[in-house]
């Protein structure tokens, strides 16, 4: 299992029930063939940085899953037929997430050996002044 | 983290430069997220292209992420490609 956000842009004139058709449709494809939505998100109503079929706005809709290589094909075909949908893109997300782990966790091992490093320091240096009196 | 230069009369070798230093190294910033608009735009000037790591003094390994980011954003209309 690999996780992927598909995020996708519904026509300015479609209705919020249209909308949440389509999320019904994506959410079916995906819990169908075994793979989980973690998290389904309506980004509202927002301006196109350019023009798609002539629209300037859009209702952007975020999905971020966990499934499999077919049935992001399958959602992919779904929403290239859909009319309403103008725009979407797939974006896998886990590799990059691992990174960022292993990032967040050089730097925290990093963080703590310095840490402890002036711990003990200053314990050194603690005991100096004991020896001093 | 734009450069100063000051013009100064030939001969004189010496200005003022601001030392560049990588906005996401700085502020550790690791995630460069396509949908962070806000972030991404300010990477790209008005004509709507990336901005040079000469100019932004971003680092080789953010400057790779923030390109493909950006590149993400305007497929999906986040960014525009170009302006008209």
């Amino acid at each position: 299992m690999r996780n992927y956000e598909i995020m996708f842009i519904v026509n300015p004139n479609a209705s919020e029930e249209e909308i949440d058709k389509i999320n019904g449709q994506i959410e079916g494809i995906v819990t169908a063939g075994g793979g989980k939505v973690e998290k389904l998100e309506k980004m509202g109503k927002r301006r196109l940085a350019y023009e798609v079929d002539k629209n300037r706005e859009g209702h952007y809709v975020l999905f971020v899953i966990s499934a499999n290589g077919d049935i992001v094909r399958e959602c992919e075909r779904r929403l290239r037929v859909i009319d309403a949908v103008i725009k979407y893109i797939t974006v896998r997300t886990d590799e990059e997430v691992r990174r960022f782990e292993k990032i967040r966790n050089y730097r925290q091992k990093r963080a703590a050996r310095r840490g402890s490093g002036a711990g003990a320091s200053s314990a050194s240096a603690q005991s100096a002044e004991e020896a001093m009196q | 983290m734009k450069s100063v230069k000051e013009k100064r009369p030939a001969g004189q070798k010496q200005y003022y430069r601001r030392k560049k230093v990588c906005k996401f190294c700085v502020e550790r910033i690791d995630s460069i997220n396509y949908k962070d608009v806000k972030l991404l735009s300010q990477f790209v000037p008005e004509r709507a292209k990336i901005m040079p790591r000469r100019i932004s003094g971003v680092c080789s390994q953010h400057q790779r992420q923030l390109n493909d980011a950006i590149k993400k954003a305007r497929n999906i209309a986040l960014l525009p490609f170009a302006t008209e």
